[in-house]
C-alpha cells in the first residue's frame, strides 16, 4: 500500500514539474506581449521606454532564464509578481482560493443532493416512463448552458424574488452560483449513477440477492448502490478537480471572485506570473485529488493496490 | 428532531436578518458603483489601466485638475510658473492640506512621489510620460521646483491626470496593496482583490479644483466600488438597489432612457479615439489613395448612430474632444469625409474596379458591440468596391498582430479599428513618431513636426505645430479618426442619487453625491 501510495506521489511530483515547463513554454507561443498590452489604447512611451520596462520586469530574459527564476523563487515560496500592478501572485491566488473551493463544495453538495437520487430512482423504475421521463430532465439539464440558467436564476429569485442578493462574494451568495453549477452536475451524476447501477444489476451477486427474497429497494440501496457508486465517484472527483480551476461563466455571471476569472484576466493581459501561478496551484490541486481517489480505491478494492 | 429543526431556523433567521441589515445599513450610509474589473494597484507607479486610474483619483489628489473641457486648472497647487525655455516649474501649494493619516500635505510629498516615479532601481511604469526631469527641489514648505532636461509641455496636463497622484511620504509598508495614504476625497479601508475596494470619506478633504460643487469633504459617508463582470448582472442589481452607479450593457440603454427607471450619464471629452491605420508599408496602403479611399468609403456618423445611437459621436480629429489641439472645424477641411464617388475615383486610378475589388483585412478589437459596427464599415466599403475581411481579436493579440503587419513586406492589405486615449496630443508622438508604436507610417518630416509640439511652451505656437501634424495625419490617410468615446463612458444611476459626475478623462466624481429616499 505505502509503495502504491509513494509511486503515485512521486507520478504526481513529476506531472507538476512537466506542467510548469510547459505552462511556461506555451504562453510565451500566444502573440502579444504584457508590457505593450500594459500601454496600449493610451500613454506617450516611446519603443525605447518600453524596453526598459521589459529589462525591470526580467522580460528581455531568454525564456529558459525567466523558467529558471520561476523555479528558483518557487523553491523559497514566492510565486513572483503580477506585471499589472506588481502584486504578490502568490496572495492574488490565495485571496480567491478559498472562494473557489467553497463554490466547488457547494455546488458537488447540490449535484449529489439531487443526482444521487434521481438516478436511484431511475434505476429503480427503470424502463417505465418515469425513468425515460427523469432521463429527459437529466439530458436536459446537462444541455442548459450555465450562462442562460445562471441568468433565469438570477432574475428570478434576485431581482423578481429579492431572495437573495444578485452579486458579490459571501455566505448568501454562494446560493445562486453552486445551485447554477450544481444543477447540471446534478444531471451528470444522475444519469452516471443510473447507468453504473444497471450494469451492476446484471451481475450473479444481484440476481443471488433477489434469489434470497431480499425486496427490489433493498437489493438496490444495499448491494448495487455501493457497488456501483465506484464510477460515480471516479466522476465526480474529476468534476470537482474541473471546477477547482475555477467556473469561469458562473463567477462571470455572479461576481464570485473565484481563480476562474482571475485566471482568464491573466492571459488577456498575459501576465505570466500569474498563469503560471494558477496552473501550478490547478495541477497541485489535481495531482492531489487523484492521489486522493487513487487511495481510496486501494482501500476499497485490494485488486488495485496489487496491480 | 423538532428541537435541533427549531433551533437550525431561528439560525437560519438570524442569519438573514445579518445579512439583510448589512445589506440596509450599506444603502442607507454608502455609494456602491460597480464596474467590470478590478483595479491592478493601489500604487501609481505600478499601472496603466483605467479601472486603476479611476480608483487612484477618489484616493488622491493631483498638483492640477481638470475643467469641464478637459484644460488644466490648479488644484493642490494654487499657482504654477515656468521659465521661459520650459526647463523649470515651480509649483505654489496650497496650505494647510492633510494627508489620511493626518500628517500635512507639502512640497515634501511632491518630491517623495516624483522622485518614487524616478527611482533607479524601480521606476514608474509611467516614468516616460512626466519627462525629462532631472531635479526636484523643496524651496519651501509649500514650494517646489522641478527641472526638466529639456522643455516638455505634456508635463502641465500630466500632473492634472491621475497618473501623477501625489502619494504621502508617510507610506511605507504594504503601500500598494492594504495600504494608500493619500489626500484625496476618500479614505481605503480595504481591498479585497477581485471583489471590492471600500472607501472612507476623507472628513478633512477641501476641494481646490476637481469638477464638483461640494468644496469640502463627500456627503456620503463611504463609497464601495465592487467587481461585476457581467453587464446583464450588473442592470439586476441596479433593478434591485444592490448597486447605485454602474455600466449598462449597451442594448438596454435605450430602453431604459425610455422608461427613466434609471438615469443614464454619458462621460463627454473622454480623449478616447477609433480611428483607422493602415500597413502602410506594403500595398495597396502604402499608396495614399488607397487609404483616403477608405476614409471616403466610410461613413461614421451613420454607422455609430445605429449601433450607439446618440452615446457617441463622430470625431474629426486624431485626437478626441477635451484634449488640447482638437478643433472640429479644422480637422473637418483636411479629413477624407464620407464620399462614395470620390472613392471609387480613387480605386479606378489605382486599377480596381468592379470585378477587381481591393482586398484587405479588417482587425477589429472584440467587446462594445464593435463587431457590428465593423460589419456596417464593411457593407459601406463593399459599396465602393474594397472586400474587407473582419477579424476579431482581443486587443493584445490585435496590438501585436498590427505591429506584425507593418513589419510583412509580403501579404495581404490590412486595416485596422485601433483605439487610444491620452489627455493630451502628446500621444501621437508615441504612435507615429519614427520607429512608431506599432512600426508603421513615419516620415522624416513628420517627426520634425512631432518633436516641436513637446517643446514649444507658448500655448498659440503649440497648438498651431499640433495641427500641422494633424493636417498631415488627415490628408495622408494615415490616421483617419471615426468616433468618440470608445469604450467605458456610459453609466446607469439610480434614480435617487443625485450629483453624480464624470470628469473629462472618465473620471467619475462622487463629492456631490446624494442619496436620498428611492
Amino acid at each position: 500500500m505505502w509503495r502504491f501510495l509513494g509511486g503515485r506521489i512521486a507520478m504526481g511530483a513529476l506531472t507538476i514539474f512537466v506542467t510548469t515547463i510547459a505552462v511556461t513554454l506555451l504562453i510565451h507561443l500566444v502573440p502579444g506581449d504584457p508590457v505593450q498590452i500594459m500601454y496600449a489604447q493610451s500613454q506617450g512611451t516611446t519603443p525605447e521606454q518600453l524596453e526598459e520596462i521589459r529589462r525591470n520586469l526580467g522580460l528581455d530574459q531568454p525564456i529558459p532564464i525567466q523558467y529558471l527564476h520561476f523555479m528558483e523563487r518557487l523553491f523559497h515560496g514566492d510565486l513572483g509578481y503580477t506585471i499589472r500592478g506588481h502584486q504578490p501572485v502568490l496572495d492574488v491566488i490565495m485571496q480567491r482560493l478559498p472562494n473557489t473551493v467553497a463554490l466547488a463544495v457547494a455546488a458537488m453538495a447540490v449535484a449529489i443532493l439531487i443526482g444521487l437520487p434521481i438516478g436511484f430512482f431511475a434505476a429503480y423504475k427503470r424502463g417505465t416512463f418515469i425513468d425515460t421521463g427523469l432521463m429527459v430532465v437529466a439530458i436536459t439539464g446537462v444541455s442548459i448552458p450555465h450562462f442562460w440558467l445562471g441568468l433565469v436564476l438570477l432574475f428570478f429569485f434576485a431581482v423578481e424574488l429579492g431572495w437573495l442578493p444578485v452579486s458579490g462574494t459571501g455566505p448568501l451568495n454562494i446560493v445562486l452560483p453552486a445551485v447554477t453549477l450544481g444543477l447540471s452536475n446534478a444531471a451528470i451524476v444522475a444519469r452516471m449513477t443510473r447507468s453504473s447501477m444497471m450494469d451492476v444489476m446484471r451481475q450473479d451477486f444481484v440476481r443471488t440477492a433477489e434469489a434470497k427474497g431480499l425486496p427490489k429497494a433493498v437489493v438496490l440501496y444495499r448491494h448495487v448502490l455501493r457497488a456501483g457508486l465506484v464510477p460515480v465517484i471516479t466522476m465526480m472527483g474529476l468534476q470537482f478537480a474541473f471546477m477547482m480551476g475555477g467556473a469561469i461563466v458562473v463567477e462571470n455571471i455572479f461576481a464570485w471572485n473565484g481563480v476562474g476569472r482571475m485566471a482568464v484576466e491573466a492571459i488577456f493581459q498575459r501576465d505570466y506570473p500569474v498563469i503560471q501561478g494558477f496552473i501550478l496551484t490547478f495541477a497541485v490541486v489535481v495531482v492531489c485529488v487523484s492521489i486522493l481517489l487513487d487511495a481510496v480505491y486501494a482501500l476499497v478494492d485490494p485488486r488495485i493496490r496489487r496491480a | 428532531m423538532t428541537m435541533r429543526l427549531g433551533k437550525t431556523t431561528k439560525i437560519l433567521a438570524a442569519a438573514a436578518a445579518i445579512g439583510l441589515s448589512g445589506t440596509m445599513a450599506a444603502q442607507a450610509r454608502d455609494i456602491v458603483w460597480a464596474r467590470y474589473g478590478d483595479i491592478d494597484t493601489l500604487d501609481p507607479h505600478r499601472a496603466t489601466s483605467t479601472l486603476s486610474l479611476q480608483v487612484w483619483s477618489l484616493i488622491y489628489d493631483t498638483l492640477l485638475a481638470t475643467d469641464a473641457t478637459g484644460a488644466p486648472v490648479p488644484n493642490l497647487a494654487k499657482s504654477w510658473t515656468s521659465n521661459d525655455e520650459g526647463t523649470e516649474y515651480t509649483f505654489l501649494l496650497q496650505d494647510g492640506v492633510k494627508c489620511h493619516d493626518g500628517s500635512p500635505l507639502d512640497a515634501n510629498d511632491v518630491k517623495y512621489t516624483i522622485d518614487r516615479a524616478f527611482d533607479d532601481a524601480n521606476p514608474s511604469v509611467t516614468k516616460a510620460s512626466w519627462g525629462p526631469i532631472t531635479g526636484v527641489e523643496v524651496v519651501d514648505p509649500l514650494t517646489v521646483k522641478l527641472t526638466l532636461e529639456s522643455p516638455f509641455v505634456a508635463l502641465v496636463p500630466f500632473l492634472a491626470d491621475s497618473f501623477s497622484s501625489i502619494i504621502c511620504d508617510t507610506n511605507g509598508e504594504g503601500f500598494g496593496t492594504t495600504a494608500a495614504i493619500g489626500s484625496g476625497p476618500w479614505k481605503l479601508e480595504s481591498w479585497t482583490k477581485g471583489d471590492k475596494i471600500v472607501l472612507k470619506r476623507n472628513p478633512d478633504y477641501v476641494n481646490f479644483g476637481k469638477l464638483a460643487e461640494n468644496k469640502g469633504a463627500p456627503y456620503m459617508d463611504g463609497l464601495t466600488i465592487s467587481v461585476v463582470p457581467e453587464p446583464q448582472a450588473r442592470l439586476a442589481a441596479l433593478k434591485t438597489g444592490e448597486v447605485d452607479i454602474a455600466e449598462p450593457p449597451f442594448d438596454d440603454v435605450a430602453a431604459l432612457k425610455e422608461s427613466g427607471e434609471l438615469d443614464i450619464v454619458v462621460a463627454e471629452n473622454t480623449g478616447q479615439n477609433v480611428f483607422w491605420e493602415f500597413a502602410a508599408h506594403r500595398p495597396p496602403f502604402n499608396d495614399k489613395r488607397a487609404r483616403l479611399a477608405v476614409g471616403y468609403a466610410t461613413d461614421p456618423a451613420m454607422a455609430i448612430d445605429l449601433i450607439y445611437g446618440d452615446l457617441s459621436i463622430p470625431e474629426a480629429c486624431p485626437v478626441s474632444r477635451g484634449v488640447f489641439g482638437n478643433d472640429q472645424e479644422f480637422c473637418l477641411k483636411y479629413r477624407p469625409n464620407y464620399d462614395p464617388e470620390k472613392a471609387k475615383a480613387l480605386l479606378a486610378e489605382l486599377g480596381y474596379g468592379p470585378d477587381k475589388p481591393l482586398e484587405t483585412a479588417m482587425l477589429v478589437w472584440t467587446g462594445g458591440n464593435r463587431q457590428k459596427l465593423a460589419e456596417i464599415f464593411q457593407a459601406q466599403l463593399a459599396e465602393v468596391g474594397i472586400k474587407a475581411d473582419i477579424e476579431m481579436m482581443d486587443i493584445g493579440t490585435m496590438n501585436a498582430r498590427v505591429r506584425q503587419e507593418n513589419e510583412n513586406a509580403e501579404g495581404k492589405g490590412s486595416m485596422d479599428m485601433m483605439t487610444w486615449s491620452w489627455y493630451d496630443p502628446d500621444i501621437l508622438y508615441a504612435l507615429w513618431h519614427s520607429p512608431g508604436a506599432y512600426r508603421g507610417y513615419t516620415t522624416p518630416e513628420l517627426d520634425a513636426m512631432l518633436e516641436k509640439t513637446r517643446v514649444l511652451t507658448d500655448p498659440e505656437a503649440r497648438k498651431a505645430a499640433v495641427q500641422e501634424v494633424f493636417k498631415v495625419l488627415l490628408e495622408e490617410g494615415v490616421h483617419i479618426p471615426l468616433y468618440t468615446p470608445g469604450w467605458e463612458w456610459v453609466f446607469a444611476v439610480r434614480p435617487e442619487v443625485q450629483g453624480f459626475k464624470v470628469a473629462p478623462f472618465v473620471y467619475p466624481n462622487f463629492n456631490d453625491v446624494k442619496i436620498g429616499e428611492s
